[in-house]
This record gives structure tokens, sequence and C-alpha cells, in this order.
């Protein structure tokens, strides 16, 4: 069974209330995967960061904050979606994301040049948003889980069977 | 993009979100005919958060606290702060401090500049719409611009001692210097990406931009010697001139109803009326043209790229030539580099008044800082370039789109979108949301 190299990329922006949730949990994530083989983990701040990191590694976990279209889940639910960019960008649909380029579209542009590694997202509803507040109650008590959620997600495709 | 059309009687076109703008943004437009009723760039700009976040901070907490109001320019955020506090505490910086700034920066225009070359603005130019759908037919330029972007990232890291928030840059000089070696190594890739920017050059002159000649006066630093990154005099094609310190004596920042940041414009109201300027690397070429260096004159050649030149659409061979000069001023700031020792000098407080301006990617961005006599934060004022342009695309907007009026929402929606981009707005760096769309099977 071969290692896998496995990058956890943590998207968001650190004083944008819950948009710093992504941040926060790659960090919590590095100190609980420190000493991993195989294992990085970045904070990359806006998404059209992580372009340069999707190269070089079998599989990425990206965490961020989202905001559902129409609010149709509460804040603080963790969503997982994993799949090619064509099921990530039907899941996270880039535009309203700013930067101009969403996560999703990331992907696709890191796939059509070449480097698509498997990647796994994981994300938890945003409550509130806006620069200067912190995190809400909802999604501070749902950091653990996300946390936990990033760590169990990098450990599983670290260990997977290289494909 | 999704236009919202009301044909009868008026014609409105919405624009709700602009794509591949640096933040997020929203165009109103309604017609009559061939009249513009009304024309609204709404813009979501938090980074005033941080003018009040700021207060109350000492001095040395500053540096640190800036660059996260831009993922894409922190250096820029930086070097506008120290240069101010350091000009206020009279702080001596020690010898190679100054070049190693003008190296920071170097690697922030390379890769603002690129980014936006090859992900915002060549898709508009090549009928594209969007990089990802580019990228079947461009992937040799895409792949050579983001080499060349990667650069730049590598610098700021090395320098910076990480790229997305760099931590080194401090008031007095920097926490931690790179060693002479470390920067060395850059050199084969830095002489590699200076062959290839004139690849990128040839690439960029092939684009077929639309043509709009309209008087503007255009707005950057100005340096007898060489071309400005973190010193001049504020300079305008119109002749206009002044310090720094001067900057809110002669621009004011307006609250516009409908947008919650702020437009910046001339107090005496502009050469052309409605005091509107622009900033960014067009400017900055029409102002400097005898400092360009050597590869960047070439290409401006090239690119057929003259001044006086006020045509936005200019803007794209600008930032490739700026970053020709960003790669050559690094490999010769390399070459010449001796490591700081120490790397930051002893710093002063004392009271007053903090101001300085720079040239960030985008334009030039100031910064005022009111401090007590123990360098604690009383006032902090920051205008980004962003804003200083704000009122200028929309009277380019007014001014452009009659000529447009016979094309369908979609085409006239795109040529709004190009004119808005071609100015490379960092609309709101402080924020970004993903929007998930929930789907049951």
């Amino acid at each position: 069974m071969a290692m896998r190299r496995v990058r956890v990329i943590g998207c968001g922006s650190p004083d944008g209330a819950d948009d710093a949730a992504g941040l926060l949990a790659a960090r919590a994530a590095a100190r609980r995967l420190a000493g991993v083989p195989g294992m990085e983990v970045v904070e990359a701040g806006p998404a059209i960061r992580v372009l340069d990191l999707l190269a070089g590694v079998d599989a990425v976990v990206a965490v961020d904050a989202v905001r559902t279209r129409g609010g149709a889940r509460p804040p603080g639910r963790l969503v997982r979606v994993d799949g090619d960019a064509d099921v990530l960008g039907r899941a996270l649909p880039g535009t309203a994301s700013s930067h101009g380029v969403g996560l999703a579209d990331v992907v696709r542009l890191g796939a059509a040049l070449g480097f698509a590694p498997q990647v796994v997202f994981v994300g938890v509803e945003a409550g509130r948003v806006g620069a200067g507040a912190g995190l809400s109650a909802e999604v501070r008590r749902a950091l653990p889980a996300l946390v936990s959620m990033v760590e169990a997600e990098a450990l599983s495709l670290s260990e997977e069977v290289r494909r | 993009m999704t236009h919202t059309v009301a044909r009868t009687p008026n014609r409105v076109v919405e624009i709700p979100s602009i794509a591949r703008v640096e933040g997020e943004g929203a165009l109103h437009l309604k017609l009559s005919g061939s009249r513009i009723l009304d024309l609204r760039l709404e813009i979501y700009e938090p980074p005033r958060f941080f003018e009040s976040f700021l207060v109350g901070r000492r001095y040395d907490e500053v540096p640190d606290i800036v660059p996260r109001i831009c993922g894409i320019c922190p250096v820029a955020y930086q070097m506008s702060a120290v240069h101010g506090i350091e000009r206020l505490f009279e702080t001596d910086v020690p010898a190679g401090t100054r070049e190693l700034r003008r190296l920071l920066y170097c690697g922030e225009w390379i890769e603002s500049h690129m980014l936006h070359v090859h992900l915002l603005a060549a898709p508009d130019y090549l009928g594209c719409e969007s990089a990802i759908t580019m990228a079947a037919t461009e992937r040799e330029a895409l792949e050579r611009g983001l080499a060349i972007k990667r650069l730049g990232n590598d610098l700021m890291a090395a320098i910076g001692g990480r790229e997305i928030h760099p931590v080194s840059p401090r008031v007095g000089g920097f926490s931690k210097a790179p060693a002479t070696r470390e920067l060395r190594s850059f050199l084969p890739r830095l002489e590699e990406a200076l062959s290839r920017t004139e690849e990128v050059a040839a690439w960029v002159a092939g684009f077929d931009p639309p043509a709009f000649a309209r008087p503007a006066e255009l707005v950057g630093l100005w340096h007898p010697d060489e071309y400005p990154m973190n010193e001049g005099a504020v300079r305008s094609t119109q002749g206009r001139e002044f310090p720094a310190e001067r900057f809110e004596d002669v621009v004011e920042e307006l609250h516009v109803p409908h947008s919650n940041a702020l437009h910046a414009r001339f107090r005496d109201g502009g050469t052309f009326g409605g005091g509107s300027y622009v900033v960014g690397p067009l400017a900055r070429v029409n102002l400097n043209a005898d400092t360009l260096t050597p590869v960047a004159r070439a290409l401006a050649t090239r690119l057929g790229l003259t001044v006086p030149q006020a045509d936005p659409f200019w803007s794209t061979a600008a930032r490739v030539v700026e970053t020709a000069l960003a790669v050559e001023e690094a490999i010769r700031l390399i070459r010449d580099y001796e490591q700081p020792a120490p790397p930051a000098a002893d710093v002063r407080p004392r009271a007053g008044r903090a101001t300085w301006v720079t040239e960030a990617p985008r334009g030039i961005l100031y910064h005022r800082y009111d401090l007590d006599d123990e360098g604690i934060v009383r006032e902090a004022r920051i205008v980004p370039p962003t804003s200083q342009n704000l009122r200028h695309m929309e009277d380019d907007l007014r001014a452009f789109l009659p000529s447009a009026l016979d094309r369908d929402d979609d085409e006239l929606g795109r040529l709004a979108e190009m004119i808005v981009r071609t100015y490379d707005p960092c609309i709101s760096c402080a924020t970004h949301f993903l929007t998930l769309e929930v789907q049951r099977t």
C-alpha cells in the first residue's frame, strides 16, 4: 500500500466572520495531522490561491465556509462533496464567490491544465457574514466537528491505495 | 453572469455578479432607447472595517494587520504602512532595506499582473467565457503565465516569510532578511522568466481589444531615478503634483448612495470634470516611460504601447510591460543584494501623522495613521486603488455603452464587464464566499 501525498487546504479570510472557519479548521487539523507521512496542511486564503496547490499531490481536502443559495441549510451544518470537477462545480457554483474564481472553477482549471488530484470538499454553512465580526455561535459550535471531519478525510485519503 | 431583461417601455440590464473581478460587484443599467437612465456600479467593500479595527493598536501591530485586507496584494498594504510610520518616527533603516522592500514589491507585481493578464483579462480578448474554456486552446500560454506568476509568489514567500500574508516586514526594516545565497538561487528562474515575458508580449499583441479614446487624468507616483514602487511624488498626466501628506487636501472620498464603498475624486473637480481620475499600471507607464527598464521598454514597443495613452484597454499591455520591468529589477536587486545586518533598526515612537503612498499593482495606495506618543493608532485612513478608480469606471461605462446599445443584452453585458475588469478592481478582498446549490437525488 503506497502512502499518498495529501494536502489539506484551508480557504477563507481571517477577518470575515464565519468565512474564517476554513482557515481555523485547517490550523487545528494541522496540529492533529503533524507527522503523518506525505501530509501537508496549508492556509490558502482566497480560492485563486488554491490553483498552485493542486499540483504535486495525489489528493486534496479543501475546507471552507459556504452559503447555500436560498439559505436552505441552517448555519453550522457540515457539508461534504466528493467528486471530480464537474460534481464539485454542480455543488459549488463559482460565480457568486469573490475573487472572480470560485473553488470549483479553480479545480476545473487545474484539471484543464493537467493537474487533477482527487478533491474532497468539506464545508460549514456560514451564519454571520461580513468583515470584522467573529464566528457566529452556530459555526463556533460546529468547528470541532469540522476539524474532525477534515482530519478523518485527510487520513482516509492518505491511506487509500493509489488508484 | 445573469441578465434580467425588461424590454418595454425601458430596457434594464442587470449584471448581478461581475465575473472575474477580484471581489464582488454588480452593475445596474437602465436604458430608454439610446439613453442611459441610470447606471450604478454597486460594490461591497469591507476593508473599511480595518480603519476602525486599527484604532487602539500599536504601530508595530499595523504591518501584521493591514496585509489581511487583501489576499492578492498584501505587500502593498505593508509597504504604505511601514514607510509612513518610519518617516514620522525618523527611523534610519539599515542599508539594504530599501532594496529588499523593492524586491518584495517586484514579487507582488509579477504575481498580481500575471494573474490578471492570464486568468482575468485574456478570456475577454480571446472570446472565451472563462480561463477554464480558454485552457483548451491556450494551454501553453496559460502554463507559461502561471509559471511566471508562481515565481512572483515564491519571491514573496522567500522575502516575506510566507506568501499569503508576509510576516517579515516591520517598522524599522525586516524581522528576518533572507540570506544572499537563498536569493541568488532565484536568478536562473528570473532569467528564464524574463525571456518568457517576450513570449507573453507576443501573445498579448495578438489580442484585439476595443478602442476607447476619452480624455482622462491618470495619476501615479513619479520618481526621477527609477520606476516608482515604494516612493515618489504623486503626479498626474495633466501636470498635477503633490506629496503624500497633501493627499487628503487634494482628494476627497464620497459616500455614494448605491455603494458601500467610497468613491475618491479630486476636490477641485479634476481636469475633465466630475473629479474622476485613473490609477494603475497604465497611469504609471504614462508618467514614468523614461525610467522603464530595457526589456520593458522593448516590450512596450512590441505591443505598440506609446504614451500618452489613456484608453483603459491598454492596461493589459501595461501589465505585461511592468511584469518584465519587475523581473528585470528583481535580477538587478538580487545581483547587488547585501543582507541587511541587523535586519531592523531600533524604533522610537513619537506622536504625529504618518502618511505615505506606494504603488500597489492596481495603483496608488494611500495610508494615514494618527499616532500618539506611545505609537498607538488614534485614527487610520486607507484609500485603496479600487476606490480611486470606481468613479472613473462608472464614467467610462456611461461614455462607452451608448455606442454599443444596438448589441443584445449578453453582448452589452460582456462589454460592460470588460471595461470594469480592465481596471482589475479589487472589490472585496476580505470576503469570499461559495454559494452552495443543494442537489437531492
